[in-house]
């Protein structure tokens, strides 16, 4: 059942006296001095290292594997490929329940084909990285090349080259959303507008490349893998499987994890692969990718092709919507996720948080000889709005309506929630209007001084992109759909030792957003206890029966409402026994800061002493009424809530070069109560980040050859210092939504609305030129053509109705 | 051929004599050889940053020098400038300001800005992004990174 | 990512680096500052069997002044090229130049001469060399000669200097005094290779353009000097047709590439605008000069 719904302040006899405020993080200490501890920095006695060498060719028959001297080499141990590890491992199956999807095979190292270059296709192992390197020098692998169709427009046609024959077609994911009319609606729509959008291929780029490393324990049969992941529980499960080991022998620990952003939300090939080697050989293995290696074959992101076309009324209300869509989602579906969460994403959320009648959302998603896509940070969300967004001004642009009064007439009104969209979203209560609002506050200034730029020549312009997300998601809706795993709950058991310390654990997995600093304002305040008595744990499978991990901006709504109502049954546990040993009833006694007080009397006992009480002194608590100061608690928000938000965007193109410089950025959102400020801006300005480099710089690309050209981060550019404005950030206090704590998920806003509000303010700039902007990023180069065409007379204007 | 060769090095003023293989690439010594993990490996071609350490007192990346070059040298790492519970003044200014959120770059982002304190006159925020613009942060967006520069150069004063 | 095997030999003295360089038979490399080499010898894009680090040779860390022309030692970083105090007063276009160059800890440690001998197509000191008229002084077991800019620049990555050579310094002129100067250049990101940049020295001698000197970078294989825009201004008002006359010729002069970042298309619009700003801003730094 889902939990009782509470106002936030439920609990009004202990203010919060932690959550809100600006504290420093817990984490700091040991990153800061250089003693946090990554996979990498992980080294076990008799530990051997993997080198892999990947394919380099797109789609090919592996005909033969000559290892030549590699044994030679000093310190080279074993080399495997597919055929040497076939009986130790079963293959992961990404399965759905999703009509006609095909669930690719999951392996550790390609059999028979290879379907990507960049797949790996034999493990070197020795004393070091650099033998193993040595020892792939001399690895020679004959291919059969077979044909392929590299772009997704090929891939789909039925007489493309299939990559998994098995499957029958390239295109193994298609979903349709509809509610409506639409194709009625369009043809009498007074006012329509139609591009095809493109967000080009991304990789997530965490700091941090993936790293993994096996330790097989002879003596007990088990297994502990390290491993630089933000789903250490969802590995732990799938490996369980594939390896035969049950989860009580298969630990699963990530320890500080240098970033995700996603790239490190799925299985991955070498993850499957260290455990094989570890148990084979008996000996701890460690794979650390280099730089290369992730850019060219950890799951990548986004690839779509967006072909939507809006109708509008007059006076510029949203009547319609149609939109077909191209997924390119690589040449796996990735597990757990499948290749369906990126592109069913983009057409679940493509009519944003409008109100408009019709839609019709079709989505294809098909197989091509690149790296896996999965999750990246706003998955779905920065094409759905970007394509979105730009319709949205288009159509603002042909009615001569301001983009901010277009937005105003549109976005869904606090009488209408909740508010079902086109494809079945339910938007809960959320501030859609005052978000927008908020990021206007200097609009009119900025027109003024964008309208004075202008007269001088200059192109400058400005753009807005409101959308709204679902974070927390319950166990009513699934991540992605028909998927293997549950991501609706959340579990803390937390302990209050004999010691008096507590210790909340979780399976949630940190990395990077301070949940370690988050969770324990929440218990700290919760219980009543010290916030430095608050031990969180996280980031390991062992420490609860389930946990998938950090991901979705779930872990503050889950994570925060399952240490609140664990941290409630223990704190009722600790009250219960104050009563007894200080002879008072339980509804005289209050909690904080580590103090159990008495209203009336004044006397204090403090959390230590209550737990030795409990657990050392005994006799002081009857037997039958003793009982541990200890609770584990699941909490299913549910449904999910909404979370919302503007970005507002000025930039300026230079006329010569064709750079953008993004010159101001807003973002207003309604994130609910905020846990921790400080940590709130540091995750807006990451993720603005993140949407200004897919905006302006970021591109993987495959050439038609189908190898990488962006395999060094000379060539994938990620945002630096001097790319970035100051960001501001309005926090619009609205209504709290329905769940326990009050909390929204925040974690990847900025990735969503960044690249719609830079496309935005781009076209703006160039709009004496009449330019609309329909690829990102929008480089030097596609600028340049932009306006070469249109100053040429040659702008095509796209079918617009 | 590649003899491994004798080298005395001092990392954060302790020396260690080690037998180096010619090709061992700094980070790698550091981390592998003397165990101090607080150097981090992020691309190994020299254009993340995340490696940076201080080499004779100057910042430089580990990842594109070889251990053997630097007989006789001295460096410093993240792990000479505090203390857990005892941070410098670059560690409390990141903490102070959240200028950091993995942390995986972080140690890069210390000692590029120790040798920027020391040497570079940060008169503006502009000043200051171009000389952070060679260290990659994936989490922060930065803005968090130029206000606790921006701090610790101004209490800093004029430099010699 | 971890280099291949090699030997490794710290040379005491340019003689002692000469010796290696031709006992290793064309198979030996120079190590200088190591940010071009190291990534690619990670890459295991170059495999050499020996490098000669000579970080350790003394006397070549040093800038001087000599006979108007500026000598630049093989151990001159980039951050010294940067601060130096008379390259700031004698080739201002040189120091301004050097803010574009990489960032703060790659300038640390990277050289003058290591950025013209690595000879990539989009490196600033290339070009500022070909502009400067620079000589590159080279050593080996068998002598010392001197190579003209002009000779030195052979393709991508490829310069003249052979395999037991290394260079030991690089002149490059000093401006006269009231000389102009324009340097200009666009980068995706700061501190990145340039997708194109042109660097313009002049002198103005009765409103007339005089020694106009043109470099361009990132639209060839290899920096160039163009001619026939020089030719073109030498003597000119350097008025609106004068200069658009120029980067039509500029234009008509590059070959540039299509590559990842940018279309041949855009580098030849990119460099013409360039062209236009620091030949606008070269004549308007130029101070008026007896002939
Ligand atoms: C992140 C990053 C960004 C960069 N951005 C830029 C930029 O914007 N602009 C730019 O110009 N450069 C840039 N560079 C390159 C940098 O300027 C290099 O320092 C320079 O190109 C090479 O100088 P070096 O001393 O490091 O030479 P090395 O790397 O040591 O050597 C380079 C090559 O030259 C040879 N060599 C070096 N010195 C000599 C010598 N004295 N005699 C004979 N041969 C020699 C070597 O054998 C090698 O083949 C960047 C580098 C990095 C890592
Ligand atoms: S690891 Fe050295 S710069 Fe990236
Ligand atoms: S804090 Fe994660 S990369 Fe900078």
């Amino acid at each position: 059942m889902t939990d009782a719904p509470r106002t936030a302040d439920a609990s009004v006899e202990l203010r919060p006296k932690l959550v809100g405020q600006r504290i420093r993080r817990t984490e700091d200490p040991r990153l800061l001095t250089g003693s946090g501890r990554y996979v990498d920095d992980i080294a076990l006695p008799g530990m051997l290292h993997v080198a892999v060498r990947r394919s380099d060719q797109p789609h090919a028959r592996i005909l033969s594997i000559d290892v030549g001297d590699a044994f030679a080499i000093p310190g080279v141990v074993a080399i495997f490929d597919a055929r040497d590890i076939a009986g130790d491992i079963r293959p992961a199956i990404p399965t759905s329940r999703m009509d006609g999807y095909y669930a690719t095979p999951i392996r550790p190292l390609a059999q028979d084909k290879v379907r990507y270059t960049g797949e790996p296709v034999v493990a070197v192992v020795a004393e070091s990285r650099y033998a193993a390197e040595d020892a792939l020098d001399q690895i020679a692998i004959a291919y059969e090349p077979l044909p392929f169709a590299i772009r997704q427009v090929d891939a789909v046609e039925p007489g493309a080259p299939l990559l998994h024959e098995e499957a029958g077609s390239n295109v193994i994911i298609a979903r349709q959303f509809q509610r409506g009319d639409v194709d009625a609606a369009i043809a009498a729509a007074p006012v329509t507008v139609r591009r095809r959008f493109r967000m080009t291929r991304k990789t997530p780029v965490p700091m941090e490349n993936r790293s993994y490393l096996a330790d097989w324990d002879k003596r007990k049969r088990a297994l502990t893998l390290h491993t630089s992941s933000n789903i250490p529980g969802i590995v732990r499960d799938v490996l369980a499987d594939c390896l035969d080991l049950p989860g009580n022998r298969l630990r699963v620990v990530a320890p500080d994890v240098g970033g995700s952003f996603g790239g490190k939300g799925s299985l991955n090939h070498e993850e499957m692969l260290v455990c094989v080697l570890a148990k084979k050989l008996e000996r701890p293995v460690k794979f650390t990718a280099d730089r290369m290696e992730d850019l060219t074959a950890m799951s990548q992101a986004f690839d779509e092709l967006i072909d939507a076309e809006l109708a509008v009324d007059a006076e510029g209300r949203l009547i319609g919507l149609r939109a077909d869509v191209i997924g390119d989602i690589g040449a796996y579906s990735v597990y757990p996720w499948t290749g369906a969460l990126e592109p069913v994403q983009v057409v679940s959320f493509l009519p944003g948080p409008y109100r408009m009648q019709h839609y019709r959302g079709r989505v294809r998603g098909v197989l091509t000889p690149k790296p896996p896509t999965g999750p990246y940070r706003g998955v779905g969300r920065p094409s759905s709005t970007f394509a979105m967004e730009r319709l949205i001004d288009m159509a603002a642009r042909k009615l001569g309506l301001d983009p901010a009064e277009m937005r105003r007439r549109n976005l869904v009104t606090a009488e209408e929630f909740p508010y079902r969209t086109g494809s079945g979203i339910i938007w809960d209560k959320s501030a859609f209007q005052e978000c927008l609002e908020g990021a206007c506050a200097d609009y009119p200034a900025l027109v003024k001084a964008r309208d004075a730029a202008r007269a001088e020549g200059r192109w400058v312009g400005i753009g807005l992109a409101s959308y709204a997300e679902l974070t927390g998601i319950g166990s009513r809706i699934a991540v992605a759909p028909g998927m293997p795993i549950n991501t609706g709950t959340e579990t803390a058991a937390i302990r209050i030792d004999a010691t008096g310390a507590v210790t909340a654990a979780f399976g949630i997995s940190s990395h990077g957003q301070g949940l370690e600093t988050t969770l324990a304002q929440i218990v700290a305040d919760e219980l009543g206890c010290r916030f430095e008595d608050v031990e969180i744990l996280h980031g390991d499978s062992a420490l609860v029966p389930m946990g998938t991990g950090t991901y979705a901006s779930r872990s503050a709504v889950l994570g925060g409402g399952a240490a609140t109502k664990s941290a409630r049954v223990v704190k009722t546990k600790v009250l219960k026994a104050a009563a007894h040993l200080m002879d008072v009833p339980m509804e005289e006694l209050e909690a904080g800061n580590g103090l159990i007080r008495a209203r009336s009397s004044n006397a204090t006992m403090t959390f230590k002493e209550v737990a030795r009480a409990v657990y050392s002194q005994m006799g002081r608590i009857p037997y039958d009424q003793r009982e541990d100061l200890v609770a584990e608690e699941t909490y299913d928000p549910y449904l999910g809530t909404a979370c919302a938000s503007t970005h507002l965007a000025m930039v300026e193109v230079d006329r010569d070069t064709f750079g953008v410089t993004v010159t101001h950025f807003v973002v207003a959102e309604d994130c609910g109560r905020i846990i921790n400020p400080l940590i709130v801006e540091g995750q807006v300005h990451g993720a603005v980040a993140q949407g200004i480099g897919a905006a302006l710089l970021e591109e993987v690309v495959h050439d038609e050859t189908g190898q990488l050209l962006t395999a060094s981060l000379a060539d994938y550019l990620v945002p630096v210092a001097t790319n970035m404005p100051d960001i501001g950030i309005v926090h619009i206090e609205a209504d709290l939504p329905n769940n326990l704590g009050g909390f929204r998920g925040m974690g990847e806003g900025g990735t969503i609305g960044a690249p719609a509000a830079i496309a935005n303010a781009i076209s703006d700039a160039l709009s004496p030129l009449g330019i609309e902007i329909d690829t990102l990023p929008a480089t030097p180069e596609r600028l340049f053509r932009l306006v070469e065409a249109a100053q040429a007379g040659m702008a095509q204007d796209k079918p617009a109705g | 051929m590649s003899a491994r060769a004798e080298i005395t090095v001092t990392v954060n003023g302790i020396a260690y004599t080690r037998a180096v293989d010619p090709r061992l690439l700094l980070s790698d010594f550091l981390r592998q050889e003397i165990g101090l993990t607080g150097t981090h490996v992020g691309c190994e071609h020299g254009v993340c940053g995340a490696c940076t350490i201080l080499l004779d007192g100057r910042s430089a990346r580990s990842c594109l020098l070889l251990a053997v070059q630097l007989d006789g040298a001295a460096i410093e790492t993240v792990e000479s400038l505090g203390a857990m519970d005892r941070l410098g003044r670059v560690q409390e200014a990141f903490r102070a300001h959240h200028a950091l959120q993995c942390g995986f770059c972080t140690p890069g982002f210390l000692m590029t800005i120790t040798d920027m304190l020391r040497h570079h006159p940060l008169e503006s925020d502009a000043e200051i992004r171009e000389a952070l613009s060679g260290n990659v942060c994936r989490c922060t967006g930065y803005e968090h990174i130029v206000n606790a520069v921006r701090e610790l150069a101004r209490e800093r004063g004029p430099l010699k | 990512m971890k280099p291949a095997r090699f030997d490794y030999v710290r040379a005491e003295t340019v003689a002692h680096a000469g010796e290696i360089l031709a006992a290793a038979g064309g198979d030996g490399k120079v190590l200088a500052g190591g940010q071009s080499l190291m990534p690619m010898i990670n890459f295991r894009l170059v495999k050499p069997t020996v490098l000669v680090d000579i970080n350790h040779i003394a006397g070549l860390d040093t800038i001087a002044l000599d006979g108007g022309r500026l000598r630049l030692g093989a151990l001159v970083r980039h951050r010294m090229t940067a601060e130096d105090g008379l390259v700031k007063a004698h080739v201002p276009v040189l120091h301004h130049a050097m803010k574009h160059v990489a960032h703060l800890t790659v300038r640390n440690r990277g050289t003058f001469c290591g950025s013209v001998c690595h000879a990539d197509p989009a490196a600033e000191m290339p070009m500022m060399t070909l502009l400067l008229d620079g000589l590159m002084h080279t050593a080996s077991s068998r002598g010392t000669r001197a190579v003209a800019a002009r000779d030195f620049f052979v393709g991508s990555l490829v310069t003249a200097l052979e395999p037991h050579e290394m260079v030991t310094a690089i002149e490059i002129d000093a401006l006269p005094p009231g000389a102009g100067w324009g340097f200009e250049e666009f980068a995706r990101r700061h501190g990145d290779y340039a997708l194109a940049s042109v660097a313009v020295v002049l002198e103005r001698q009765g409103g007339h353009a005089r020694n106009v000197r043109v470099a361009t970078m990132g639209v060839g294989e290899m920096p160039a000097r163009m001619d026939t825009v020089e030719a073109a201004l030498e003597g000119s008002a350097m008025d609106d047709r004068a200069l658009d006359g120029a980067v039509d010729l500029l234009r008509a002069a590059v070959a540039p590439n299509s590559d990842l970042n940018a279309s041949a298309d855009y580098r030849r619009h990119l460099v013409g605008a360039l062209a236009r700003r620091a030949l606008a801003d070269a004549w308007s730094r130029a101070t008026e000069t007896a002939q």
